[in-house]
């Protein structure tokens, strides 16, 4: 189980999760924020999905910020994701999880998927990002997106916290949506 | 030039590619020096060949010149639908010492004593391998070059590379191949595939095989370092594990390209979930399942090292390359009472 206060906080440091069953887009992200980023010192850790290994716990940093991306051309992605995060404290979903969407373009038989997503999102009241994994640009405006949510949830930005934004940008569905569906 | 010769010219002319045609054209050496200068390449297909065959005319060429050509393009690009691969077995003494003169000419009187009206060419490739190009005909009726078989082997080594057999020739092919190698008999190895390197080098084992070791080495040379010291792998070890796994059951690098993998299962149906019809117990429930792919090892390689599949890795698929086939007939184990899955039923040769 991975809880979200259990370690210190570093000085003018970040650490970002990110879980994706496919271990595709994590890697780009990875580069892009790490590169990019000289301010403050941020790490990134790579997981395929929970729970972690628990020999990697004494070394592994505080994590500020869980990315579970999603891909929904995959059934198995979503499936997994669904798996994975029953291993979170749930300390972790005030401000400290976010998901990201890949592949919402394609309609077929993605549309009920996107749907799952958007119903898991809405339940832990997290913000859903949608990405487009396909062209460098697109890859970088999620990185820069990412970037932003993991420097509030680490407090690296003054008079801004997680919880706050979290209650601004969590995923809601629409009632008329919901009833529809039904 | 009889027709049969002017229709098989132009088959073949038309299955070579104009790059390559010039170069086959040089090595058949069947059109003098100034002939293969004169032929315009960069005219347009129909005109280029009809130059060839009007040259060829000219030479006075026969079947038999023309089947060369086509068996010298064969054999740079063996192309020729699905090759089966077959294993000798029961090797006489002096099985090791045929050597091609030898084998040639034994060959060919016992495949002439079998039957008539067949003709057969011999050559040898430049990696060792003897090509057999074999057109059959019968009591009645002259070969037909249209559809002729291809025979690959090794000399001393007990495998034998088929495409384009029809059954009914299959015993008297069979039986020209053990006389002439002086084995015992020939059998099918259960093994065939749209690639002759590929079947090939499953077979003899020439790819690139991994043997479990317990250095880190390797895996550490064969993986590419993160790019960045803040980037780390949660799951590190577990990934490296599941892929020394993959690559020891299915060989590392670039692996034998083969298309299929067929298992036929004549074992009893224990699924149970209330498919009552199903489960008669006692006669077995005949299924046959078959894995295709544009490359299959390759994605087997990748299905266990990226955790889609179970490691340790099935024996059923791991046999793919250790036992080299890729048609499987699984029974059940002789023992009733046994409540197992088919972990528990052997491959049947």
């Amino acid at each position: 189980m991975l809880k979200p206060f259990r370690k210190v906080p570093v000085l003018n440091t970040a650490s970002l999760l990110l879980v994706e069953n496919e271990e595709q887009l994590q890697t780009r992200l990875a580069d892009i924020i790490v590169q990019n980023e000289k301010d403050v010192n941020i790490t990134v850790r790579l997981a395929r999905k929970l729970p972690l290994p628990e020999e990697n716990q004494d070394s592994r940093p505080r994590i500020d910020l869980i990315v579970f991306i999603v891909n929904l051309r995959s059934e198995r992605s979503l499936q997994s994701a669904e798996q994975s995060v029953k291993y979170l404290d749930p300390g972790f979903f005030l401000g400290k999880v976010c998901f990201v969407v890949t592949g919402a373009r394609c309609l077929s038989g993605s549309s009920n998927r996107l749907l799952t997503a958007r119903k898991l999102a809405a339940s832990l009241h997290c913000p859903l990002l949608f990405a487009e994994d396909q062209t460098n640009e697109g890859v970088i405006t999620v990185a820069v997106r990412l970037l932003g949510i993991l420097k509030v949830a680490a407090g690296l930005v003054p008079l801004a916290t997680g919880l706050y934004l979290n209650s601004l940008s969590h995923c809601m569905i629409p009632s008329d949506l919901e009833q529809n569906l039904d | 030039m009889g027709d049969v010769a002017r229709t098989l010219l132009q088959r073949t002319l038309r299955k070579i590619p104009t790059g390559k045609l010039e170069e086959t054209l040089k090595k058949w050496a069947h059109l003098s020096r100034r002939q293969q200068q004169s032929v315009n390449y960069t005219q347009s297909k129909w005109i280029l060949h009809e130059n060839i065959v009007s040259l060829c005319e000219e030479n006075g060429l026969t079947t038999r010149h023309v089947s060369e050509l086509e068996m010298i393009y064969c054999m740079e690009n063996p192309n020729l639908g699905t090759w089966r691969a077959c294993h000798l077995t029961d090797a006489d003494e002096d099985a090791t010492s045929v050597e091609l003169l030898s084998f040639k000419e034994q060959f060919k009187s016992h495949l002439a004593e079998l039957i008539r009206n067949v003709s057969i060419k011999i050559k040898k490739h430049d990696n060792g391998a003897v090509w057999i190009r074999i057109a059959w005909g019968d009591n009645f009726s002259k070969p037909n070059h249209f559809k002729p078989t291809y025979v690959v082997h090794d000399l001393q080594t007990p495998y034998v590379f088929i495409s384009n057999l029809k059954s009914k020739h299959k015993p008297l092919l069979y039986q020209g191949l053990v006389l002439a190698t002086k084995h015992g008999s020939i059998k099918d190895a259960h093994l065939s595939g749209r690639s002759l390197h590929a079947v090939r080098d499953l077979l003899m084992g020439h790819y690139q095989q991994s043997f479990p070791t317990n250095h880190l080495r390797p895996l550490q040379e064969r993986n590419p370092p993160i790019t960045h010291p803040n980037i780390e792998k949660e799951h590190k070890e577990h990934a490296e594990k599941r892929q020394q796994v993959a690559y020891e059951a299915f060989g590392e690098g670039d692996i034998p390209k083969l298309e299929t993998a067929t298992y036929t299962l004549e074992t009893r149906f224990r699924g149970g979930g209330g498919m009552d019809t199903l489960s008669d117990g006692e006669k077995p429930f005949r299924t046959v399942v078959q894995f295709a792919s544009t490359s299959l090892l390759e994605s087997l390689r990748h299905c266990v090292s990226s955790g889609i599949a179970e490691a340790p890795v099935s024996p059923l698929l791991s046999s793919i390359t250790q036992k080299g086939r890729n048609y499987f007939v699984i029974t059940d184990k002789a023992d009733k009472g046994h409540n197992a899955t088919t972990q528990n039923s052997r491959a049947k040769v």
